[in-house]
C-alpha cells in the first residue's frame, strides 16, 4: 500500500540510514463545507491573482519573495532556499536520544508518521523496537518548505511517529502566571484531593466528540430531508495547469494547522 | 512575559471551581515570504475564482454549500450555521482524572497558562489544585467552549502553574495500523546491539541546546542577496541508505564510533 508522503529523505543514528516518507498523522475530521458562487452555484477555488494585470496566475509563474523595503523583493528560489541548509533538506539525522519521560509536552507542536521506503524496512522495524524497549526518543533537525524544524522521533504502536518542536526561545515565561502568597489549608488540600480521587479513570479520548460537528451532522441531515438540492452547472477539467507548487501547498496545510 | 489574557472562565469539578484566565504559551516568530507573479514582482493575492466564469468572486457573492455528491449541494445560510455554534459557559468542566503519562503525546494539540483570576471573588484554590494534580500525577480530562468552538483539553501542573492542553478527537489521529506496515524479523543481536548503541547515544533533554540556526541563515542569504552577491547553490545531502543484510555490521561499526 502506498502512502503518500509530504516529504522524502533519510532518517539516520550515527552510521545507520533509513529511506522513510513524512506522512499525515491528523486527519481534520470536521464537517467541511465549500465556497459556492450564490449565483450559478458553482464551486469556488483559491486562485492567485495578479491585481496589476488583473489575471490568474498560474503556478509557474508564481515566485517567492522576501520584503525588505515596502513593495521591494528580494526574490528566493526552491533551489536557494534549499541550500541554505543542505545537509538537512533531505536528512532527518537523529543526534542524540533522550528518555520519553523527560519531554515536556509543552514543546509539542504537530505530528506525523515515518514509513519506510522501499529497502529501509528492516532498519525501521529495528528503531521503532529499540526505541520501544528502551522508552527512548530520538532527537533531530531537518528542514521542510523554508522551515528548520526540531523534532522528537517516538516508537508508537510499531510505527515512527514524528513531532515537531517549537524551539525553546518560542515558549512563553510562565513565572508571572503562578499567584505570589498565599498558604495552602490543609483541609482545602485534602478535600481537593479526595474529591479528585473519586474521578480517577483510564485516558480514553474515544469518549469525547466534537459538539459542534454533531450539531452540524444534524442539520444537514434536516435540510437534506426538507430541501431540493442545487446543483452546480457542468465545467470542462482545466488543462495545462502544470505541476502543483508543493512548498505552497505544504505551506497551505500547514496554515491550515495553525488556523484550526 | 507571557502573551495576554485570551479569555476568562472557571474550572469546575464537584464542588470546586477555580477562575482562570488563559494566555498563549508558546509564539513563533519566522520569515515570512510572499508570492510574487515573476513577469512583473507584484504581489498576488488569493481570490475565489468561480469555476464556471472563470472570474474572482466578491464576498457577498460567496455561499456555503455541503457536498452531497458530486456538484449536488445542501446550501447552508450563516444564520443556520450560527445556531450550531456551541453555547459558551465559562466553564472548563473537568468530567475525570488520568494519569499523567496515560496521555498519548500524539493528542496534544495546542498549550495554554492559566493564571488565577484574584479579581475574581472565588478566585481560591488555585494553588491547592496545582499541588493536588502535581502530587498525585494526575491530568485533568475536561471540555469547555471557546471562541464559538468546542474543546477537549487536559488540565496538568507545571512548576506552580497550571496548563491547558488541547486535545485532539480520537478520530482525527490517524492509527498506526493504517499505514499498511509490514513486520520484518529482527535477530536479538541485531535488537541487543542496536539498544546498546541508543543508550550510549542518550542525553537529557534540553531544547535550549537546539537553537534555529536556520532561520540565521536564511537571513544572512537574504541580506546577501540585497547586496547583489551570488548565491552558490548547493545540492541536498542524500544519504546512502544502510543495506538490510548489512544492519548488523553497521550497527557494530556505529557502537565502536560511540565508545
Amino acid at each position: 500500500m502506498a502512502v503518500q508522503g509530504i516529504w522524502s529523505g533519510t532518517i539516520s543514528f550515527s552510521l545507520v540510514a533509513i529511506p522513510v516518507r513524512l506522512v499525515k498523522a491528523i486527519e481534520p475530521r470536521g464537517v467541511s463545507f465549500h465556497l459556492l458562487h450564490s449565483k450559478d452555484y458553482s464551486r469556488l477555488s483559491r486562485k492567485m491573482f495578479c491585481p496589476e494585470e488583473n489575471t490568474m496566475v498560474p503556478p509557474d509563474e508564481i515566485v517567492r519573495g522576501y520584503e525588505i523595503l515596502p513593495d521591494k523583493y528580494i526574490l528566493m528560489t526552491d533551489e536557494e532556499l534549499e541550500s541554505v541548509s543542505p545537509e538537512r533538506s533531505r536528512t532527518i539525522e537523529i543526534v542524540e536520544f533522550i528518555d520519553t519521560k523527560d519531554v515536556d509536552p509543552i514543546y509539542y507542536d504537530h505530528p506525523y508518521y515515518l514509513v519506510p521506503s522501499k529497502g529501509g524496512e528492516k532498519a525501521y522495524q529495528l528503531l521503532v523496537e529499540v526505541m520501544r524497549r528502551t522508552n527512548k526518543a530520538g532527537l533531530a533537525k531537518f528542514v521542510m518548505a523554508e522551515r528548520e524544524y526540531l523534532v522528537a522521533v517516538f516508537s508508537r504502536d510499531g510505527a515512527l511517529a514524528l513531532t515537531t518542536l517549537h524551539y525553546s526561545d518560542e515558549i512563553l515565561p510562565d513565572e508571572d502566571m503562578s499567584p505570589k502568597k498565599g498558604k495552602i489549608g490543609a483541609e482545602e488540600e485534602s478535600r481537593m484531593k479526595k474529591s479528585i480521587e473519586q474521578m480517577i479513570e483510564d485516558f480514553n479520548p474515544g469518549k469525547y466528540a466534537d459538539e459542534r460537528r454533531k450539531k452540524l451532522v444534524d442539520l444537514l441531515a434536516t435540510k437534506a430531508k426538507e430541501k431540493a438540492l442545487v446543483e452546480a452547472p457542468a465545467v470542462e477539467e482545466e488543462e495545462g495547469e502544470g505541476p502543483a507548487d508543493l512548498v505552497a501547498a505544504l505551506e497551505e496545510s500547514m496554515r491550515k494547522v495553525k488556523a484550526r | 512575559m507571557a502573551g495576554a489574557t485570551i479569555w476568562k472562565g472557571y474550572i469546575h469539578f464537584g464542588d470546586t471551581d477555580v477562575p482562570v484566565k488563559l494566555h498563549s504559551a508558546v509564539r513563533e516568530e519566522r520569515i515570512q515570504f510572499h508570492l510574487l507573479h515573476k513577469r512583473d514582482q507584484v504581489k498576488l493575492r488569493q481570490q475565489m475564482i468561480c469555476a464556471y466564469e472563470k472570474q474572482p468572486v466578491p464576498a457577498e457573492e460567496q455561499t456555503k454549500g455541503f457536498e452531497v455528491e458530486e456538484g449536488k449541494y445542501i446550501i447552508i445560510d450563516p444564520e443556520e450555521l450560527e445556531k450550531t455554534v456551541p453555547e459558551g459557559n465559562r466553564m472548563i468542566e473537568v468530567h475525570e482524572f488520568v494519569k499523567a503519562a496515560q496521555i498519548d503525546p500524539i493528542f496534544v494539540d495546542r498549550v495554554y497558562y492559566l493564571e488565577p483570576d484574584i479579581a475574581n471573588i472565588q478566585g481560591k484554590g488555585y494553588d491547592a489544585f496545582v499541588k493536588a494534580l502535581k502530587e498525585m500525577d494526575v491530568a485533568g480530562i475536561c471540555t469547555w467552549t471557546m471562541r464559538k468552538r468546542s474543546y477537549f483539553g487536559a488540565l496538568q501542573a507545571s512548576g506552580k502553574v497550571l496548563r491547558l492542553n488541547t486535545l485532539r478527537y480520537a478520530d482525527e489521529v490517524v492509527p498506526a495500523a493504517s499505514l499498511g506496515l509490514q513486520g520484518v524479523p529482527l535477530s536479538e543481536k541485531e535488537l541487543m546491539i542496536g539498544s546498546e548503541l541508543i543508550d550510549k547515544l542518550t542525553a537529557p533533554f534540553e531544547p535550549r541546546k537546539f537553537e534555529n540556526e536556520h532561520q540565521k541563515k536564511l537571513q544572512d542569504m537574504i541580506e546577501k542577496k540585497a547586496r547583489g552577491e551570488k548565491i552558490a547553490v548547493l545540492a541536498p545531502r542524500r544519504l546512502q541508505p544502510t543495506e538490510s543484510d548489512q544492519l548488523l555490521e553497521v550497527l557494530e561499526a556505529s557502537l565502536k564510533k560511540a565508545a
